[in-house]
């Protein structure tokens, strides 16, 4: 602590700096307290999923919807993005934080570009495959559990977003390290959630 | 990762030892070569239903436990308490998952 706090009145930031003070110590670990409720909660909007995903209503089946490429280049923007803000957390490790700040922007800019796959995707279900919300059983359970990752990516670009703007107002310190820090680990966690989506609801979905 | 030396004045030099990037691009192409194992299995077609089931969990749980380990650390010391609540969310998902399935399939 006494150190923690010497390191960054003199302008030096210390070792890990999200961890530094008992502060940033408490707010990883309650972070990680929420992300064990989230997992709660995607597992309660998976198990609705998998109970419904064969009540088409004569409605379009997961096997005639969904289309691979889009799925698979969603994929791999979202996996980019969260081996990019590794990358934005070992630049705030180095205490660079015009570095952390372009990772940062990066991932937030690979974000919007997987936001932007997802709009597509299901604008062109309602349009062109009259596949709305209240279409099927399955159709509902399909927009709820995508479209709330969908809104946990929108949530975490405004996050880092704001985030960015507040790194280039009060720089780089152990008050503003543990949120970016904090930030980093909701964001892979998007990404692990999404390897159980592309999983479970569209290749299981192709299977049958 | 720190090594700490005795300094002529009594007091403790932090030296600290940043790693570097590769565990994680190592671990980045390990979750796109399990990534498009999963594709090409589905793509290919032709692949036997319940295998293929099987297959795709068996990515989905590689890649999440590769991902958790090394990019939120996991792994590391000191992860005790994350660890449990993991282990505590991931075990309510899994038995809402069974409940509803076994719910559906039971008849």
């Amino acid at each position: 602590m006494t150190t923690a706090h010497a390191e960054a009145a003199n302008g030096t930031l210390p070792h890990e700096p999200e961890k530094a003070t008992l502060e940033g110590r408490n707010k990883v670990l309650a972070f990680w307290l929420f992300l064990g409720g989230e997992a709660v909660l995607f597992g309660t909007l998976f198990a609705t999923f998998l109970a419904l995903r064969n009540q088409t209503n004569e409605g379009p089946t997961a096997n005639e919807l969904f289309h691979l490429p889009l799925v698979a280049a969603a994929t791999f923007i979202l996996l980019v993005s969260s081996l990019t803000s590794v990358f934005a957390i070992q630049a705030m490790h180095r205490n660079r934080p015009a570095v952390l700040r372009n990772w940062l922007l990066i991932t937030v800019v690979l974000g919007l570009g997987f936001l932007g796959l997802e709009i597509y995707e299901f604008s062109e279900y309602i349009r062109h495959e009259e596949f709305g919300m209240t279409t099927s059983a399955f159709s509902s359970a399909f927009y709820t559990l995508v479209g709330f990752h969908g809104a946990h990516v929108a949530f975490g670009i405004v996050w880092i977003g704001i985030l960015i703007a507040q790194l280039s107002r009060k720089g780089l310190n152990v008050i503003t390290a543990p949120k970016i820090y904090v930030s980093a680990m909701y964001w892979h966690f998007i990404d692990v959630v999404w390897v159980f989506i592309f999983t479970v609801v569209y290749l299981l979905g192709k299977v049958g | 990762m720190t090594t700490d030396q005795q300094t002529p004045q009594g007091g403790v030099k932090h030296r600290y030892r940043h790693e570097g990037p590769q565990k994680h691009i190592v671990v980045f192409i390990f979750s796109i070569v399990l990534t498009l194992i999963a594709f090409a299995a589905v793509a290919a077609g032709g692949v036997n239903a319940s295998f293929a089931v099987i297959l795709l969990l068996v990515m989905a749980v590689l890649q999440v436990f590769v991902q958790m380990g090394y990019w939120m650390h996991l792994k590391d010391k000191g992860h005790m308490l994350p660890i449990l609540f993991m282990i505590g969310g991931f075990f309510v998902a899994g038995t809402c998952i069974i409940m509803s399935l076994y719910w559906v399939w039971w008849d």
